[in-house]
């Protein structure tokens, strides 16, 4: 998909393209002071090399936008997406390959890192549109629409300070889909506002769409990317992995990020030392016993943490911790033993604690599940399980909940209502 | 960075005004992001340069306005502020005169006017040197997530230092009153002076900026100069005669600048015009290799901002 061959419709093109970050703050610095020189001394080249403490960030990533398409990147955390988000945008400079961009790029951010908090939302909507290379005359053109977007009423003429944190989110938004960007960069954005809000604002951008803007799009979201984009990339370690068809791609993203996440067998090594109690394992099984490579919404499940204890323990309980699979994923919930069965005495030996999920309440995507084993009133850690990512598979037109309600139905009349 | 733009047909007016409702495929200009140093192809850098110059013009008109109001509306006493410091120093510099505690030569203004005018002059001159480091700081947010043209913030810094002069006008306006001091028709050039001096402040403070975004050093240095620097510009003593000290005060730039500033607007009798047109010359040559060396340090800064 790379090339720009004429008459295509293509708006962005990433030929090739590395891109090297050191993590040594100080050396960072001193290289980047290098490199301006370089720059400057008309000696930069493409480099094929690392200096000392540098890696790289993308290694040749090459991927196409065509107009009104979207195109997703999926990885996890250090992947590189906002890296290569940053490039198009045309913030810093690829050290290798090259990228073509045709139009404008725009962020889809909430703007609200560039209000004035002293001035009135009216003066800063026009200060962030002109930001966005719109020019006088469309901003007064686009002014109402705005205002009415973000739903801040009377309070237009107030300074931003006065604002509740919501307000200047939505003022942000609706500055940022407001411009008429060629291409939107969107960085896992929409997860701020109220779904009403959230909804208006995809609607916005469907309509922006259709007017033939393209979308790079990042998300650990597959869900998102699933419903969202025409072709997705996946990234690891600033390398693509897979190209294509998102259904695909965020497949094999799915198959790695949950086959990461198993505990291998005699995990002892990040046992607090001398505790004297262990985690060994944290496998999900069927009410059968057979384990579950994945879940499945409203189907029984068991969670069992299977350990070994090296004196008697007295007053054990567990917590089970799950959250959203994301960066700083949202805590889903968090099972603890005392609260529901009190403290428990383990024997010396091994032992497995089994948790009871009559239904799974999760709906379809990626959670990660962490056990932590505590004793006594006071929760001292014995041990704690690393985090695993586990897959839930969802049914048909769930994909929009936000968690998975079991029900039945049943029409009653006549006779039965008595 | 190597970035090259292809104009293509209907380029500009097309990618600019009708790109909401556009229509024809590919109708946006192209920018082509490399590895390899812009330095290389000089004709299309400053076509760049220059392009983007043009097109900062609203953005810079919007973030002058933008911090004008915001500095004005947050200070009850609003212009007053762009009075005190030189107001203070000239009380400090007469009553240390008084006393003979310094001891300057004869100028040819009564002192405290003498030193008010300069402090203003030389305050404007701070403000610009100090400028676009800080407007760089307080946008550092916005720069690590948005490609808007940078000069304007620049710019809009350039206009918001020649706005609080204006401000300063004022003072200066009451003070030739107050003291009777006879105005040449040479003070119409005196904004030309003016002018000069905040481009030279300019010049200075767009070299640092983007070093200032790696280091904090830079800013901390700044300051520092700036304090040293003062002592060695006619501000609050008149030129110096012959000797070491007179020497260095003479081969200060801004020397020339702010005692033709002063000389045009007073006795219209220009001291030193060769220095003064030297240090012009010198300023727009400047002004235009430290423009081109923003515009290529910045995306490194900001690569090592954050965002």
């Amino acid at each position: 998909m790379t090339g720009t061959s004429p008459g295509s419709d293509l708006v962005l093109s990433v030929d090739r393209v590395s891109k090297r970050f050191c993590r040594d703050f100080r050396r960072s610095l001193r290289y980047g002071l290098r490199d301006i020189a370089s720059e400057l001394l008309g000696r930069r080249r493409p480099v094929e090399s690392l200096r000392t403490g540098e890696f790289w960030a993308l290694r040749e990533v090459s991927l196409g936008v065509r107009r009104g398409e979207a195109v997703g990147l999926i990885g996890p955390n250090g992947a590189g997406k906002t890296t290569l988000l940053r490039l198009i945008s045309g913030l810093i400079n690829p050290d290798g390959g090259s990228l073509t961009v045709r139009g404008r790029v725009a962020p889809l951010i909430s703007l609200g890192v560039g209000f004035n908090p002293v001035l009135t939302g009216a003066e800063n909507i026009f200060v962030i549109m002109t930001i966005l290379g719109l020019t006088k005359k469309e901003i007064d053109r686009r002014f109402a629409e705005i205002v009415d977007f973000a739903e801040i009423g009377d309070a237009l003429q107030a300074p931003v300070q006065t604002y509740s944190w919501g307000m200047t989110a939505r003022l942000g938004f609706a500055c940022a889909v407001h411009g008429a960007p060629d291409i939107l960069v969107i960085d896992e954005v929409l997860a701020v506002g109220d779904t009403r809000f959230r909804v208006k604002c995809y609607r916005r951008l469907a309509t922006m769409r259709d007017a033939g803007a393209a979308f790079v799009l990042v998300s650990h979201n597959p869900l998102a990317i699933l419903s969202v984009c025409d072709s997705a990339t996946y990234l690891s370690a600033g390398r693509v992995l897979a190209q294509g068809p998102p259904r695909s791609v965020v497949a094999r993203y799915e198959e790695e990020m949950a086959g990461n996440g198993a505990i291998p067998d005699g995990a002892a090594a990040r046992a607090v030392e001398g505790s004297g109690a262990r985690i060994e394992s944290v496998v999900f099984r069927d009410p059968a016993g057979n384990a579950l490579e994945r879940l499945v919404s409203g189907e029984p499940a068991e969670l069992w943490v299977r350990g070994r204890a090296e004196r008697t323990l007295e007053a054990v309980s567990v917590a089970v911790l799950v959250r959203e699979a994301t960066e700083g994923g949202a805590l889903i919930f968090e099972l603890q033993s005392r609260d529901d069965a009190g403290p428990m005495e383990v024997p010396t030996g091994e032992f497995a604690i089994r948790v009871k999920l009559p239904y799974c309440g999760l709906n379809a995507g990626l959670y990660s599940v962490q056990v932590s084993l505590m004793e006594g009133h006071f929760l001292w850690m014995l041990d704690q399980s690393p985090t695993r990512i586990f897959r839930v598979g969802g049914r048909e037109g769930t994909s929009q909940w936000l968690f998975y309600q079991p029900r039945g139905w049943e029409l009653l009349t006549g006779l039965d209502l008595h | 960075m190597g970035q090259r733009r292809v104009s293509k047909a209907n380029a500009l007016v097309a990618g600019r005004d009708g790109s909401h409702e556009r229509g024809v495929p590919g109708s946006a200009e192209e920018v082509v992001y490399n590895a390899e140093s812009r330095v290389r192809r000089p004709r299309e850098l400053l076509a760049v340069l220059c392009r983007d110059l043009v097109a900062s013009r609203e953005l810079a008109w919007r973030f002058m306005v933008r911090d004008l109001r915001a500095q004005y509306r947050q200070a009850a006493l609003g212009v007053v502020w762009a009075f005190v410091p030189p107001l203070l120093l000239a009380v400090a510099a007469t009553l240390a005169s008084r006393a003979q505690v310094i001891n300057v030569g004869a100028t040819d203004l009564p002192y405290p006017a003498y030193v008010m005018f300069s402090t203003a002059l030389w305050q404007t001159f701070v403000e610009a040197l100090h400028g676009p480091s800080q407007a760089v700081a307080s946008a550092k947010a916005m720069l690590a997530r948005i490609a808007f043209p940078r000069e304007a913030i620049v710019l809009a810094k350039v206009g918001e230092v020649l706005v609080n002069f204006g401000a300063k006008l004022l003072l200066i306006a009451a003070l030739f009153l107050w003291f009777g001091i006879p105005v040449s028709w040479t003070a119409l050039l005196a904004p030309v002076a003016v002018l000069e001096l905040v481009l030279l402040g300019t010049l200075l403070g767009v070299l640092v900026a983007p070093f200032a975004v790696l280091y904090q050093d830079v800013s901390r240095a700044l300051m520092l100069a700036t304090g040293f620097w003062l002592f060695l510009t006619p501000v609050v003593y008149p030129m110096p005669g012959a000797g070491a000290f007179g020497t260095v005060v003479r081969l200060n730039p801004v020397t020339p600048v702010l005692v033709t500033a002063r000389e045009l607007a007073t006795t219209g009798a220009v001291s030193d015009p060769w220095g003064f047109t030297a240090v012009c010359v010198a300023t727009l040559v400047g002004l235009l290799v430290t423009w081109v060396v923003f515009r290529l340090a910045m995306p490194f800064a900001i690569e090592r901002a954050g965002s």
